[in-house]
């Protein structure tokens, strides 16, 4: 399929993923005082420049802590796509990923919301993208054999999940992996979307805080998120987790490993549920 | 790996009836372990001390302990750990600034059997300008035991004048329950974020303020139980209501694995937070007020 089209597709606000009920952090920044100007000076500017140091703040955390995990979702289902993984090997890969970002990931409110993100593209995949509607004919050629397959491996995944089987949390970044692998998209392009994604919903979490207007946003999301993006997709591809890693990779975790480099983000996204009134879920 | 290599050190304490002893508490330069003599039935004290009082660059430091059955340890140091870019006083010229920054490391494995307590308390590490550090800490823990484990950093020396102005600190915290990883908290804070992107650059003390201090405070085993339901309370009667200036300190608390927390403390001064973590009460009832003391 045209890649552009499916970047459309994925980048399209109106698709489910639950993502709008995530400010992943940002109400909660916002509650506790910071970036708050003194306020006599609370001009437009000053607002918008908050918000644009949040999103990079949590931009270079998030990249970091979660794109080694979109990578190796990406790389493990990628090999069965191409038939060099067979499928237990597969779900055992994306096992272990999702098992290792639920242990890397203490901070319960971020892992409630990586949870539910997941779980909700898996069922986007299995009940919007896996087969045409209804008994059409499909117009996509991915009516070949690796389509079945990759239905197959999201349903075992989502299985595991459902039946609350230890390490299957479905936390987004792997599923993530999992639906941009699945759908054939190249690992650049599911790196550098995913991370898209994270800025742009964070954008729309403060113009729907009412902290900056939606054409505020629309400035950030030009004139800065571009280069926040490009900047931490540069840093951040090359990172893995070493569940894929074999003897003789040179994966070294200090190097390649994953790592949250924002503390107070992390303190405040976890107090999300101490505030007092809320409308997001994290 | 002997204890004669430098920087290595091992600590290994065992139960015999009701007094904890040394079975081994080696240490080659620059790493120094003292024990003092403690009158608390099933626990010793080690202090973990750097000679000249602090590390530099390119030093490696790797640390062994075994906690045995039934006995309990509390792990301090004498001052923080203080993280040079160069010893002072010795700019060699094999180490002038010209050439690649050596990482400092300490690497520090940490075996705790059935029944038994670890408390790792040492005071924060302070890495000075331009300063690059790795601290690499293991837990392996039997199915019953105990674990407190402190972790902490602070912004520089205030005194002249630096603000999270070294170059990389980075620190992994893995704890596994029989083999079996339940937690993993790795954290990276760097001066130079995310390369070049052509808007104005945000440094570490911009995206840490108006904080001094960063603490992870992670709790588990059977020990601990009591400590952990009374933050779970103290925690969930917090409620926040938006406000113009942020906290002086600020705490957050989430679960892990069965029955663990991770508490993480951010503090304008790294005294206030000590001080936060000293009113742990139930902690001071698990070493004794003497040892409690000592950490602060």
């Amino acid at each position: 399929m045209d890649e552009a089209y499916l970047l459309l597709l994925l980048s399209d606000s109106n698709l489910p993923t639950g993502a709008f009920v995530a400010s992943s952090g940002l109400e909660s920044f916002l509650a506790h005082g910071f970036g708050a100007p003194p306020p006599q000076s609370a001009t437009p500017t000053l607002k918008s420049d908050t918000i644009a140091a949040f999103v990079r703040d949590s931009l270079n955390t998030y990249a970091p802590s979660a794109l080694p995990f979109v990578s190796d979702a990406h790389e493990a289902v990628g090999r069965l796509r191409t038939g060099a993984a067979a499928p237990p090997c597969t779900l055992a890969l994306l096992k272990a990923l999702d098992g290792l970002y639920e242990c890397t990931t203490l901070n319960h409110v971020a892992r409630r919301a990586s949870a539910s993100q997941g779980v909700a593209l898996l069922s986007l995949y299995a009940k919007g993208f896996a087969r045409p509607p209804g008994h059409a004919a499909s117009a996509l050629p991915a009516a070949a054999p690796e389509a079945a397959a990759m239905a197959a491996l999201v349903d075992a995944f989502k299985l595991t999940v459902r039946r609350g089987e230890r390490d299957a949390h479905a936390h987004l970044p792997v599923c993530w992996g999992i639906l941009c692998a699945a759908l054939g998209l190249s690992l650049e392009r599911t790196q550098h979307l995913h991370l898209y994604l994270h800025a742009r919903s964070l954008l729309s979490a403060a113009v729907r805080l009412n902290s900056i207007g939606p054409y505020a946003a629309q400035q950030i999301l030009l004139h800065v998120c571009g280069a926040l993006v490009d900047a931490a997709v540069r840093k951040c591809a090359r990172l893995r987790t070493g569940v894929l890693a074999e003897d003789g990779d040179g994966w070294d975790e200090v190097r390649d490993g994953p790592a949250n480099t924002w503390p107070l983000g992390e303190i405040l996204a976890a107090r999300h549920d101490l505030q007092h009134s809320r409308i997001f879920n994290s | 790996m002997t204890a004669t290599t430098p920087g290595r050190g091992r600590i290994s304490l065992a139960l015999h009836g009701t007094d904890a002893v040394f079975e081994e508490l080696s240490s080659a330069y620059p790493l120094k372990l003292l024990s003092p003599r403690i009158h608390r039935p099933g626990l010793a004290v080690a202090y973990i001390i750097s000679y000249g009082g602090g590390l530099v660059s390119g030093d490696s430091v790797a640390l062994a302990v075994a906690v045995g059955s039934g006995a309990i340890l509390v792990l301090l140091s004498q001052g923080s750990t203080k993280v040079f870019k160069f010893r002072p006083g010795q700019r060699a010229a094999s180490t002038h600034s010209s050439g690649p920054l050596l990482t400092t490391t300490q690497r520090m494995d940490f075996e705790v059997s059935s029944g038994a307590t670890l408390l790792l308390l040492p005071d924060p590490v302070t890495c000075f300008r331009s300063a690059a550090y790795n601290q690499i800490q293991t837990f392996r823990l039997a199915r019953d035991a105990s674990l407190v484990l402190l972790d902490w950093v602070t912004s520089g020396r205030k005194s002249r004048g630096e603000d999270w102005a070294f170059s990389r600190y980075y620190s992994v915290n893995e704890v596994l329950v029989e083999g079996r990883r339940i937690a993993r908290d790795v954290m990276l804070l760097e001066n130079d974020d995310a390369g070049p992107t052509g808007l104005p650059p945000r440094t570490l003390a911009n995206k840490l303020e108006p904080y001094s201090c960063y603490a992870t405070l992670i709790l588990y085993g059977p020990k601990l139980q009591g400590v952990i339901r009374a933050l779970v309370q103290e925690y969930g009667r917090i409620s926040v209501f938006k406000t113009g200036q942020p906290a002086g300190l600020l705490w957050s608390l989430s679960g892990f694995g069965d029955g663990g927390v991770v508490v993480r403390v951010a503090g304008s001064e790294s005294e206030g937070v000590r001080r936060w973590v000293g009113g742990l009460r139930g902690l001071e009832e698990i070493v004794g007020t003497d040892v409690w003391r000592a950490f602060g």
